[in-house]
């Protein structure tokens, strides 16, 4: 049974994995015991193109849902990051400082951006979305993409 | 669960690399122009180096949709690459052959074209639109 | 008998989907054609996936260099693919990264930023083929 929704597009197929939640502005969330894991969405990292740079916060910040938790720059633009959780930042992907683009390789699992001691995880839920509910969101986004590329 | 989000049928176009070779530059820039203006909706790219390095989703088109090959030698490494690895291509393409036949000449350098250079560039781009047609045309 | 002098092989990805593709293919062509003539040769990737003998002696006997537009790395991996283990790899990204003033648009044609980018990757690239004609001539 695969672990991901996909929907194609072209030669694009965009996968969203099943166990994850999802903030509407594209990142996701990983609940484990003690911490929450962070990354992009498959969608983002593709339609946004190669990362070249990664600018995070630092670790001990303390951190709101829906405010700014660091900017991707890939040759098409510059793009601030959103945090899907509210909480204190207790790790950063130590990958990331020279190899940004493995977000771009492997988004769901070796491209994990930050661990977060979540604060208000059970409000946060609120405004996330489960992999089916975050599936149906990204197809209206790669069919707006679409419209806009071919009218 | 797979889901076609646009489920329009498109060709893909494989384009040679075609380096240092003038054909192999005029190969380039006639399939962007038919990628980014003349069939636009109809066509997506496949880069070939990609295709060849493993890439899935090149792979996966090429095996679920009909590509169009334009090789810039009698090489034909698009044509080959693309058979061996996902399938024979509904159209295979030479630069060499295209200009023959409209009778324009080889352009004589192998970058920064003119319009001298950019007559040899417009004629494969059209054929290779008009091959994206009939392979279209055939359903 | 005199021992054939070796050539540096540049083999660009020129990957035609993104921007950095053509940028690898044009610092190629200006390494090969205005930075370091005579002592460099250009080959095509697809071929030494289609078997031909003659780019695979090419690759195989001389030191190459591969030009990568992304981190998929395809001009590594075929040169990989022959059993070639020591040679010489690049990425664009890296060139951008200490020129960022010179943004890349376009794949073909590339505009001018790219095609300046390109000039400078391929000066900088100069020392490494010299370098490696030391080691092998």
């Amino acid at each position: 049974m695969s672990e991901f929704l996909e929907a194609t597009f072209d030669k694009f197929i965009f996968r969203v994995k099943e166990e994850y939640l999802y903030h509407p502005d594209e990142l996701w969330v990983d609940i484990q015991e003690s911490y929450a894991t962070v990354g992009l969405t498959d969608f983002l990292q593709k339609t946004k193109g190669d990362i070249i740079f990664l600018e995070t916060i630092g670790l001990g910040t303390i951190i709101k849902q829906g405010e700014e938790i660091g900017k991707i720059e890939t040759i098409k633009a510059v793009e601030t990051l959103i945090s899907p959780v509210s909480g204190k930042v207790v790790e950063i992907n130590p990958e990331m400082e020279e190899n940004p683009y493995i977000i771009n390789e492997d988004p769901y699992k070796a491209g994990w951006i930050y661990r977060i001691e979540p604060a208000n995880l059970e409000s946060d839920k609120a405004v996330l979305l489960n992999a089916a509910e975050y599936f149906e969101l990204m197809k209206q986004k790669v069919s707006r993409e679409a419209k806009k590329l071919y009218g | 669960m797979e889901l076609n989000v646009l489920s329009n049928r498109k060709v893909g176009i494989v384009s040679c690399s075609g380096e240092g070779i003038p054909e192999g530059t005029v190969c380039r820039l006639a399939c962007r122009k038919v990628l980014g203006e003349l069939k636009a909706h109809k066509t997506v790219t496949i880069c070939l180096p990609l295709f060849i390095a493993g890439g899935e989703e090149e792979r996966t088109f090429a095996k679920t949709f009909p590509t169009v090959t334009v090789d810039g030698c009698e090489k034909l490494c698009a044509a080959k690459a693309t058979e061996m690895l996902s399938g024979k291509p509904a159209k295979s393409l030479v630069v060499s052959e295209i200009l023959k036949k409209r009778g324009i000449a080889v352009p004589g350098k192998l970058r920064n074209f003119g319009d001298e250079e950019e007559t040899a560039v417009n004629a494969v781009a059209e054929e290779t639109a008009k091959a994206v047609d009939e392979v279209l045309g055939k359903g | 008998m005199d021992k054939k002098q070796k050539k540096v092989v540049v083999l660009p990805c020129s990957g035609i989907g993104k921007t950095f593709g053509s940028v690898a293919r044009e610092t190629a062509h200006e390494l090969v054609e205005s930075v370091r003539p005579g002592v460099t040769v250009l080959t095509c990737l697809p071929l030494l996936v289609i078997n031909d003998p003659d780019a695979r002696q090419l690759v195989t006997e001389n030191p190459v260099i591969t030009i990568d537009g992304c981190p998929k790395d395809c001009a590594k991996k075929s040169v990989e693919s022959v059993g070639k283990k020591d040679f010489h790899t690049c990425r664009v990204v890296t060139f951008y990264s200490a020129h960022k003033d010179l943004k890349p648009e376009g794949v073909a044609p590339l505009n001018d930023a790219g095609l300046k980018l390109a000039k400078i990757s391929a000066e900088e690239l100069a020392a490494t083929v010299d370098d490696l004609l030391k080691e092998e001539n």
